[in-house]
């Protein structure tokens, strides 16, 4: 009988009723929204980082450090015969070693990046680089990053003057041309990177065979002469990162669902205070507290699983549609941050399902707290309306 | 035969307003019998609400015994005082009271269910008492779309449905014109004399006093004639 009652008096409510579910279903929606929102920045910059630099590692010369590069020549070492005859899609040869560039007659620090230009594990638009037929006795095919080319002031089709010392500590010069501006995606080789193919490289410095690291797609046990760098280790600074974010995040979360409370408790509240009397009429009619207390509970639980049901109706073609274009978020790829243009929401099960279960937990309990209370009360005091204030 | 319904020994209740005391009935000693109709009248914050309040179990005296044949009200716990209202009292409220989202039979059937009554058992006496209260037509209407009149029928058919010993009826006419007025107090006269429910009413409606056997006066908390 209670459940018949909670129902009839639930779906007869109508506009009050509605209302309350539609509050706390939009509730509900920003914030799974501005969750996996954050969630899919962090997902997109990862991914990022991990397909265009990273992969599943790097097998390192030992003491190479990219942030020490007056030492990057002291740090190469020969390629193993058996790595080089991974697939092109397990490895990626990387030489690394430091340079000048000379655009419109400035000096620019550089870091000349060379990279096999047969691999396909990390994904960079370097096809230019490949397709480039030229004798480099004459020119040196380079790539340069978007935010770099800004920088710099470089455009496809310049000519400018790249320095750099060979294996044996002499200087060399040449020139080289932009054969294309590629859309990095991650910061980190863009700014101050000048691309060239691994093979033009070592013929530049007399490094035969040589690399600063292989980038790997997965961990292929200890090698000789080699440090491995785990994919934690590599991005280290950007999980802290994405650490001191999580705690943002969870910041960010309890303030939500902090307004999803104050706006379920108030919505609730509203409602029980203005069916005080009717409570006092029920308790008037002999029910008793308890009874009273559990069909108004089982009200608050009849709104919350509707409350779920139309944030699931409304959110879900919004969330799928969301999912489609995506977020624009342009004026941030100006910013250090590896993220493309637009950010796609990243939607995790396990944290949107226990954020529902603690906002329908919560209509239940601010359903059942203020009535729990009414009936502690004389039944004139309720009839009065005067229970609650 | 004892033909004692409501008994009240020295009954006095005090309310707390804010930090003050305020004595709303003072030493009251009064017996109601079965059947009876009644009023309780006086000027506003004389204490007949209060009253029928505590006869209703509706709430309890700060002192003194309050016997329904003569089972000690007082000493009854929250439970009991529910299922002593459930089973004996009918209440009539000056602003009706009905449960808005019910039609006018669900209305009336409802203390029936929480006697634990099945509908379908309960049906019959609905519709009786709904046509003794000349509903009959305004069955499935709920009480937004009914007059203050109407209104008032149906919290009566209500009241009188589960057949209680005791009827309280608050002030049951202030909201209503005399036409209204006069057809209520006609209304559970009839009721009175048919179903043999004591009917007590709080009121300083005069007309009420032309319909009653009892009255009982109250003024600043205390009895000051019965007659």
């Amino acid at each position: 009988m209670n459940w018949s009652i909670a129902k009839k008096n639930f779906s007869r409510q109508g506009l009050r009723a509605s209302l309350n579910v539609l509050v706390t279903a939009l509730s509900i929606i920003a914030l799974v929204f501005m969750l996996s929102l954050l969630n899919g920045f962090q997902a997109q910059a990862t991914r990022n980082v991990v397909s265009t630099d990273v992969a599943g590692g790097h097998y390192r010369a030992p003491g190479f450090d990219i942030l020490s590069p007056t030492e990057w020549e002291d740090h190469t070492v020969t390629i193993p015969k058996f790595i080089r005859q991974l697939d092109n899609n397990d490895k990626a040869e990387v030489l690394v070693l430091q340079g000048q560039l000379y655009p419109n007659r400035r000096l620019y620090p550089v870091q000349i990046r060379g990279i096999s230009i047969d691999q396909s594990l990390l994904k960079l638009p370097l096809n230019s680089l490949k397709n480039f037929s030229k004798n480099i006795d004459d020119i040196i095919p380079a790539v340069v990053g978007v935010k770099m080319a800004k920088k710099a002031h470089l455009k496809k089709g310049d000519t400018l003057t790249l320095k750099w010392r060979d294996k044996s500590g002499a200087v060399d010069a040449k020139d080289i041309l932009i054969v294309d501006i590629g859309d990095m995606l991650n910061p980190r080789i863009d700014e101050g990177v000048v691309w060239l193919r691994l093979d033009h490289l070592r013929f530049m410095t007399d490094r035969k065979d040589q690399v600063s690291w292989i980038a790997v797609q997965n961990y292929i046990g200890p090698v000789s002469g080699f440090e491995f760098q785990s994919i934690e280790f590599l991005m280290a600074d950007l999980l802290a990162l994405w650490r001191q974010d999580r705690i943002n995040s969870k910041i960010l979360w309890a303030i939500l669902m902090t307004l999803v409370c104050i706006s379920v408790f108030n919505t609730q509240m509203l409602n029980i205070f203005k069916r005080q009397k009717e409570i006092g009429t029920l308790m008037a009619l002999g029910m008793d507290s308890n009874r009273i207390v559990r069909i108004f509970t089982l009200e608050g639980a009849l709104a919350a699983i509707w409350a779920l049901v139309v944030s699931l109706l409304i959110g879900l073609p919004f969330f799928i549609w969301f999912q489609g274009i995506g977020f624009d978020v342009s004026h941030l790829s100006e910013s250090t941050l590896p993220i493309r243009e637009t950010i796609y929401p990243d939607y995790q099960p396990m944290e949107i399902i226990y954020s529902l279960v603690i906002v329908f937990f919560l209509i239940v309990a601010s359903s059942w707290f203020p009535v729990k209370k009414i009936t502690r009360l004389d039944p004139t005091m309720a009839l009065r309306g005067r229970a609650i204030k | 035969m004892n033909n004692k319904l409501i008994s009240l020994k020295g009954i006095s209740k005090v309310f707390k307003v804010g930090d003050e005391d305020f004595t709303a009935l003072i030493d009251v000693n009064l017996e109601i019998d079965s059947g009876a109709f009644m009023s309780f009248v006086g000027p506003s914050g004389s204490g007949k609400t209060t009253l029928l309040n505590l006869i209703g179990g509706l709430d309890i005296p700060t002192t003194g015994d309050l016997f329904f044949k003569n089972i000690k009200l007082s000493s009854m716990t929250r439970n009991q005082m529910a299922q002593y209202r459930r089973e004996n009292i009918g209440f009539i409220f000056q602003t009706y009271n009905l449960l808005p989202v019910y039609s006018v039979y669900e209305n009336v059937l409802f203390p029936l269910l929480l006697n634990g009554s099945k509908e379908k058992d309960a049906q019959d006496r609905v519709m009786d008492i709904v046509n003794k209260v000349g509903l009959s037509d305004q069955i499935k209407k709920r009480p937004s779309q009914l007059s203050g009149g109407q209104c008032q029928r149906v919290a009566i058919a209500r009241a009188l449905v589960k057949d209680p010993v005791l009827i309280l009826a608050d002030e049951p006419t202030a909201n209503l014109d005399s036409k209204n007025s006069i057809q209520i107090l006609e209304l559970m006269s009839d009721l009175n004399k048919q179903y043999k429910a004591a009917v007590v009413f709080s009121t300083h409606d005069e007309k009420v006093t032309r319909y009653v056997r009892r009255e009982v006066g109250l003024e600043d908390g205390k009895i000051i004639s019965d007659k």
